[in-house]
């Protein structure tokens, strides 16, 4: 029997996921072992995992580097990867917005936005070209987005909220919803096709846990 | 200025020796199945019009192809596949009396889409088209051949998936859904997304029993028993005429023996402008993308202004030479050849005994440095030949098998 490949989020996704496979009967011990191993298996079960930056697991998944990934859904829509998402797995909830100073609050559809500031522009890139009709100029930050409106970098800022406290406290107000986030569990398309029984039943027995 | 004069392009490789030596194996393996079946070899332009591949109907991407200018202005492209040119030939070249016609190709294509994987921006694909016949048998054909051409590859493990894409298009027809929500559907059936379908689906008062069907769409793959699963009170016309269909030609590959190849996609629904019948494409272990695709494509020579059904398939050489690789199927180079050498004064007789052999059909060279019998043993070790004759002035040879 060939060896499934698990490719995990690295940071708060991990733990989650970790508990979820060892739900559906993995055996997580070596991936919980804090071991300097870049590759853990489950012999017994014949699956490997690794951890991954979140940004590549589907990088990974799409190429079939690996055949599942568990990744959130923001990642997800900034790579555009040519994915099966199978399953929503509910946690690390949270909301891609839009979000500017309090001075825009209903009145988005009157005014042009031209700069906007985000860690995803791929993202922002859709919303404003789809839902806007919009060329605006994007531009890409890594970290402290908020900060780009209170500056004047940009007039709005697309990013994830989980509970509004960041914005509020710094007068920013979310102007517009644009997806809700959460983790997903992505599987190659080949994968899907050669390995099918085996993905299958690993996506029911993790599916039997989310009700 | 950076010279760039040391460099290829990305996305384009040069590919040297033994590699080479496989891949044109390869492609006589392939060629050679094409051939055994009745199919005929032709040729299309590296460059076409842009006009030839732009539009809605087909595959291409603006943005995907390499476009240049030809000297009266007119916008070129580097054809980004061969099946639209071969809807060409058939619409403007072909004469009535020529169809059925079944060709085949191997040729490259050039695109811009995102490399990696395998994926390069220059790559060889082989393919055949069957063009002028609508039969159910026509399709079978052509999936027999994509079985046929992999099996020659020297892939063992490897599975057809099979969809329609008029099933897809049919249920939407009795949904009643709008045309933007129906590519929204046709997305989130494509990504396997269960759940966003669920949304959509539920902002829609659309029957219960179709609705479930709708619902299942993206977990209707596997065997051929989910055909069975399917009622056809619900579906309509159009749909439940695809089930037949699928079922037509699954009955005429299991005559061929060669139903434990396929399985069943009923969410298979890519590329549907593009299509009109029957989808389907291959997998094998070790490559992340599927090694073939193909289908039938009614609609696709008319747009060239002929009303013509087509059908065929397309497989990426590259990617079955990785997938051999992965799967250590790439054979080593066979030990083959004889390095002949020689004394001076015996060039005459050296010479003559290489070219005997090469008449033979035995790979000879003879050796032109001229450093003496370790040397010569020490450079036919290196290319992998196995043997090695050395030619002395009294006419004595010495022959050595490697």
């Amino acid at each position: 029997m060939r060896y499934i490949t698990i490719a995990l989020s690295k940071g708060r996704l991990t733990e989650l996921s970790i508990d979820l496979l060892e739900g559906a009967g993995l055996d997580c011990s070596e991936l919980k072992s804090n071991s300097r191993k870049l590759i853990l298996s489950d012999h017994k079960n014949k699956v490997r995992f690794f951890l991954a930056k979140p940004a590549d697991v589907p990088v990974y998944v799409e190429y079939g580097a690996a055949d599942i990934g568990i990744v959130g859904k923001d990642t997800l829509l900034e790579e555009g990867r040519d994915l099966y998402e199978v399953l929503n797995l509910g946690f690390a909830k949270c909301k891609m917005c839009v979000a500017g100073p309090k001075a825009l609050e209903g009145c988005m559809d009157t005014v042009q936005i031209s700069r906007v500031a985000t860690k995803y522009p791929e993202i922002a890139r859709m919303y404003f070209r789809r839902k806007r009709k919009e060329s605006v100029e994007i531009i890409k930050l890594s970290g402290s987005v908020e900060l780009a409106p209170l500056v004047g970098l940009s007039d709005v800022i697309v990013d994830l909220v989980e509970t509004g406290r960041t914005l509020k406290e710094n007068g920013l107000v979310v102007l517009d919803h644009i997806a809700d986030i959460s983790a997903r569990m992505v599987v190659n398309r080949v994968s899907m096709k050669m390995e099918n029984e085996r993905i299958t039943k690993l996506i029911q027995a993790i599916r039997a846990q989310l009700k | 200025m950076k010279k760039w004069n040391l460099y290829t392009p990305e996305g384009v490789q040069d590919i040297l020796f033994t590699p080479c030596a496989f891949k044109r194996e390869l492609e006589s393996k392939i060629r050679n199945a094409f051939r055994l079946n009745g199919y005929m070899e032709l040729e299309t332009p590296t460059i076409e019009f842009y006009d030839v591949f732009a539009g809605d109907s087909g595959l291409m991407r603006q943005e995907s192809m390499y476009k240049f200018c030809d000297s009266k202005g007119r916008l070129l492209v580097l054809r980004p596949d061969i099946t639209v040119p071969v809807a060409r030939i058939a619409a403007t070249k072909l004469k009535d009396k020529d169809f059925p016609v079944k060709c085949f190709y191997i040729g490259n294509t050039f695109s811009f889409d995102e490399l990696g994987g395998g994926k390069q921006n220059e790559f060889t694909q082989a393919g055949c088209e069957i063009l002028g016949a609508n039969s159910p048998e026509a399709d079978a054909e052509v999936v027999a051949m994509a079985i046929n051409t992999i099996k020659a590859t020297g892939i063992e493990e490897f599975q057809i998936d099979i969809g329609q894409v008029d099933f897809f298009k049919g249920l939407m027809e009795e949904s009643g859904l709008k045309k933007d929500e129906i590519e929204e559907v046709r997305e989130l059936i494509d990504l396997k997304d269960f759940v966003g379908v669920e949304q959509v689906m539920d902002r829609h008062n659309v029957k219960t029993e179709l609705k479930t069907l709708i619902l299942d769409l993206p977990k209707l793959f596997g065997s051929k028993d989910i055909l069975e699963t399917i009622n056809y009170n619900h579906i309509g016309k159009r749909a439940a005429n695809a089930l037949d269909n699928i079922k037509t030609i699954l009955d005429i590959l299991a005559d061929r023996n060669l139903d434990k190849y396929v399985s069943i996609d009923l969410g298979m629904v890519q590329s549907m402008n593009y299509y009109t019948g029957i989808v389907f494409r291959g997998y094998t272990y070790g490559v992340g993308f599927p090694i073939l695709s193909g289908g039938r494509y009614d609609t696709l020579v008319s747009k060239f202004g002929r009303n013509l059904g087509a059908t065929g398939f397309s497989m990426g050489i590259n990617m079955v030479m990785m997938a051999l690789e992965r799967q250590k199927k790439l054979s080593n180079p066979v030990k083959e050849g004889c390095f002949i050498s020689y004394e001076e004064g015996a060039r005459k007789k050296a010479l003559e005994y290489c070219q005997k052999l090469i008449d033979k059909g035995i790979p000879a060279q003879i050796d032109f440095m001229l450093k003496g019998v370790d040397e010569g043993i020490e450079y036919a070790q290196r290319k992998g030949l196995n043997s090695f004759v050395y030619f002395y002035t009294d006419g004595s040879r010495k022959e050595i098998s490697l």
